[in-house]
């Protein structure tokens, strides 16, 4: 193979390797936005705040937005989940937990300040999702 | 009794300059060998009458089949192996896309619902085994079966113990959690730092088989040769990293665990994780006896430097995701 032609062929890969990367969250983004639209993910019910997320390859919505300073629980949705979102690590309230497969967790993290950001992440990392409080 | 120096070419570990030792001091006539890693040189005495090109014939015919050559001129391979770099890179990186583009394409989340049964533990030990997984636990095979194979140590040997560790340490393991209920729980931290760990090591043995470091090789001390060496031979090593691989972090194996954890008994949990484990296997083996048919092919150098790159690659990605598991950086991305 010649030396050109194999410096293109890379850079052709690293940029698919990119797009993979960086333009898959984007489109995932969009999709979430549609999602935080149409569908609310948070009830408040007798003064509690329930979001609920859904937990199978990555967590959906990957963006949520929640009201502040009222007393909130998240509730995780499995359903034959194997994969890395079952191992859930939410470090802000030092929460580490392996889901169990199919069911419901609730998990409650209390009143959160406006502005702030609840980040959950998988055990091995490469799922995550946000909650925006306001 | 004279004294020649040759060339040698194909020192690439530092167990080489020992292998090479070994080898040629057992030859009839030979006494005193000593290689030169950095300088890539071999000098040995003889008794011996042949020319000096006669006895470079004959002594690389007996380290041939390890990937060394002598030679009385220094040969100039510079050329040859930049040649193999610039194919190895898009090889190694084509690999990489097509792997992530499999985790983005979505074919791999079937709906497995209901209760873990064996069949369903080794369906989805099929599944992990080409998941996200493979970067941490795919990436590690290939990375220490390329250096071992590089290496050249009974191979085949430690690769069947490697797997055998593996299945055992599952089945083993699976029990213990199925008989011990839920009484334990296996650390996150504990896992996480163990993936940083391996994906650490995988960065490393890949920039090693890319060639690296192949031009700056530090002549330790004979004592840590010999250290490294005894550790490449023990039987008990590849064990105990197929043990090892039940702790690395792998979203199956941690819903797995969680499985034979509540099975209830011992036999349930046994089955459990050794159906998962023997799903894992195919893969597993193709990489680890796959990697080792390369290296014994002619394409053997074009093979350890592709498999560098898959493996920096993974490395990166796994030690990237670690981090951001443990909370320590935030996520980057999001397969």
């Amino acid at each position: 193979m010649n030396k050109t032609a194999s410096i293109i062929l890379t850079i052709a890969l690293v940029i698919g390797l990119g797009i993979i990367f960086v333009g898959s969250s984007k489109s995932n983004d969009n999709k979430n936005a549609v999602l935080s639209q149409g569908i609310q993910n948070s009830v408040i019910k007798d003064g509690v705040q329930y979001i609920t997320i859904n937990a199978k390859s990555g967590y959906f919505p990957k963006v949520s937005t929640a009201q502040a300073g009222i007393p909130t629980k998240l509730i995780v949705k499995t359903d034959g989940t194997y994969d890395c979102s079952a191992s859930l690590a939410i470090h802000s309230i030092r929460y580490q937990k392996i889901l169990p497969q199919t069911g419901e967790t609730e998990i409650d993290i209390g009143p959160q300040k406006v502005g702030e950001t609840l980040q959950g992440v998988c055990g091995m990392g490469m799922f995550s999702f946000q909650i925006k409080f306001s | 009794m004279k004294t020649y120096t040759f060339h040698v070419s194909g020192t690439h570990c530092a167990s080489c300059k020992i292998l090479i030792e070994d080898i040629l001091n057992e030859q009839i006539g030979i006494q005193n060998t000593h290689v030169d890693l950095k300088n890539e040189i071999v000098s040995v005495e003889t008794e011996l009458d042949n020319s000096k090109h006669e006895l470079a014939e004959l002594l690389t015919e007996k380290i041939k089949h390890n990937g060394y050559t002598l030679s009385v001129e220094k040969i100039t391979k510079e050329d040859k192996n930049n040649g193999v770099i610039w194919q190895a890179i898009p090889i190694g990186l084509a690999f990489l896309v097509l792997f992530f583009i499999l985790q983005k394409s979505g074919i791999l989340n079937l709906g497995i619902g209901g209760t873990a049964t064996p069949a369903t533990s080794f369906i989805i030990g099929l599944i992990a085994s080409v998941s996200s997984c493979l970067a941490i636990v795919g990436g590690l095979v290939l990375s220490l079966s390329a250096t071992v194979s590089q290496d050249n140590i009974s191979d085949k040997k430690n690769f069947l113990l490697f797997h055998i560790g593996r299945l055992v340490s599952f089945a083993i393991l699976g029990g213990v959690l199925g008989l011990i209920g839920n009484a334990i729980g296996i650390s996150f931290t504990f896992t996480a730092i163990l993936g940083i760990t391996a994906s650490a090591v995988m960065i490393l043995l890949g920039l090693n088989l890319v060639g690296i470091f192949a031009k700056n090789k530090i002549a330790l001390s004979p004592a840590i040769f010999n250290f490294f060496r005894k550790i490449e031979h023990k039987t008990l090593t590849p064990l105990i990293i197929g043990f090892g691989t039940f702790f690395l972090p792998c979203g199956f194996t941690q819903s797995m665990q969680v499985a034979a954890l509540s099975s209830g008994s011992f036999m349930s949990g046994l089955l459990i994780m050794s159906a998962f484990a023997l799903g894992t296997l195919p893969m597993l083996a193709l990489l680890s006896f796959g990697s080792m048919s390369f290296a014994h092919s002619k394409h053997a150098p074009l093979f350890f430097k592709s498999a560098g790159i898959v493996v920096i690659g993974l490395g990166l990605f796994a030690l990237l995701a670690g981090l951001a598991g443990l909370g320590i950086i935030n996520p980057l991305f999001s397969i």
